[in-house]
């Protein structure tokens, strides 16, 4: 669909991988030896669908943005378990996460009431 | 649904290590058991487990890798009306500090707690979702 959409979508995509990456250090805020996960989103242009053109007017291939996530290992000082885990702040994180995830979800879904009124006869 | 297992794994984890616990609190003064001897106090040991092998997805849920029997010699009390006591008097009772054992259950509350609020926190997550499109 549109830029936003794909924006929104990008957004949702991006909170889903992070949820996942706080699950796990917290999960594992107990293991001796676990390095708390970090993950950072790249932007990757992914080509998913080839158009093929044959005239000059046809809808030409548009390159769609998609994310790369890259999940590193923190190297900050840990306790005598060589554990690492914040659990204060990972919970804080997932908070901040979660509320950027449900305010996506919330534009999505007033960009859909806005494009069903604009479809509706009256 | 990946995201459920790694919360699931960890409060099945602390809950292993809730059961270590109040084992050795119910048997702080246990002096005989089947294999002979007094009481030796338990401890779990966890280990970070893949959830899916072989991807990056970065998915690392927790397990008891064992329960383990803490090495300290058992205390040794004079009480000669034992019924457990040698000939010198002396009893065998087990090492287990019951304010160690406190904390280590108030540990294993507090990450059990941290864990169901991360479960809840993905459970509303995919709630939304759900939503997307319904009103």
């Amino acid at each position: 669909m549109d830029k936003d959409m794909s924006i929104l979508h990008r957004i949702i995509q991006s909170a889903n991988i992070r949820q996942k990456v706080i699950a796990s250090n917290i999960a594992n805020a107990d293991t001796p030896g676990y390095k708390a996960k970090e993950v950072s989103f790249g932007n990757i242009l992914e080509n998913k669908i080839k158009l093929l053109t044959t005239d000059s007017g046809h809808i030409k291939n548009q390159n769609q943005e998609g994310i790369s996530a890259k999940i590193t290992v923190t190297n900050d000082p840990s306790w005598g378990d060589r554990n690492n885990v914040l659990l204060n702040s990972e919970i804080a994180k997932m908070t901040e996460n979660t509320l950027t995830y449900d305010a996506a979800v919330k534009l999505i879904n007033s960009k859909m009431k806005m494009l069903k009124s604009a479809m509706s006869t009256r | 649904m990946d995201l459920f297992d790694v919360s699931a794994s960890a409060l099945e984890a602390q809950r292993m290590r809730m059961n270590t616990v109040a084992s050795n609190m119910a048997n702080a003064q246990s002096t005989r058991t089947e294999s002979g001897g007094p009481y030796v106090k338990k401890d779990v040991s966890f280990s970070s487990v893949q959830i899916n092998p072989g991807s990056s997805d970065g998915l690392t849920g927790v397990k008891v890798s064992a329960v383990v029997e803490d090495q300290k010699p058992p205390l040794v009390v004079y009480d000669p009306g034992h019924p457990d006591a040698d000939e010198n008097g002396n009893v065998s009772m087990p090492n287990i500090n019951v304010m160690e054992e406190m904390v280590n259950m108030m540990m294993a509350l507090r990450a059990y707690e941290a864990n169901v609020k991360a479960f809840s926190m993905s459970k509303g997550m995919y709630q939304k979702a759900l939503e997307i499109g319904r009103y």
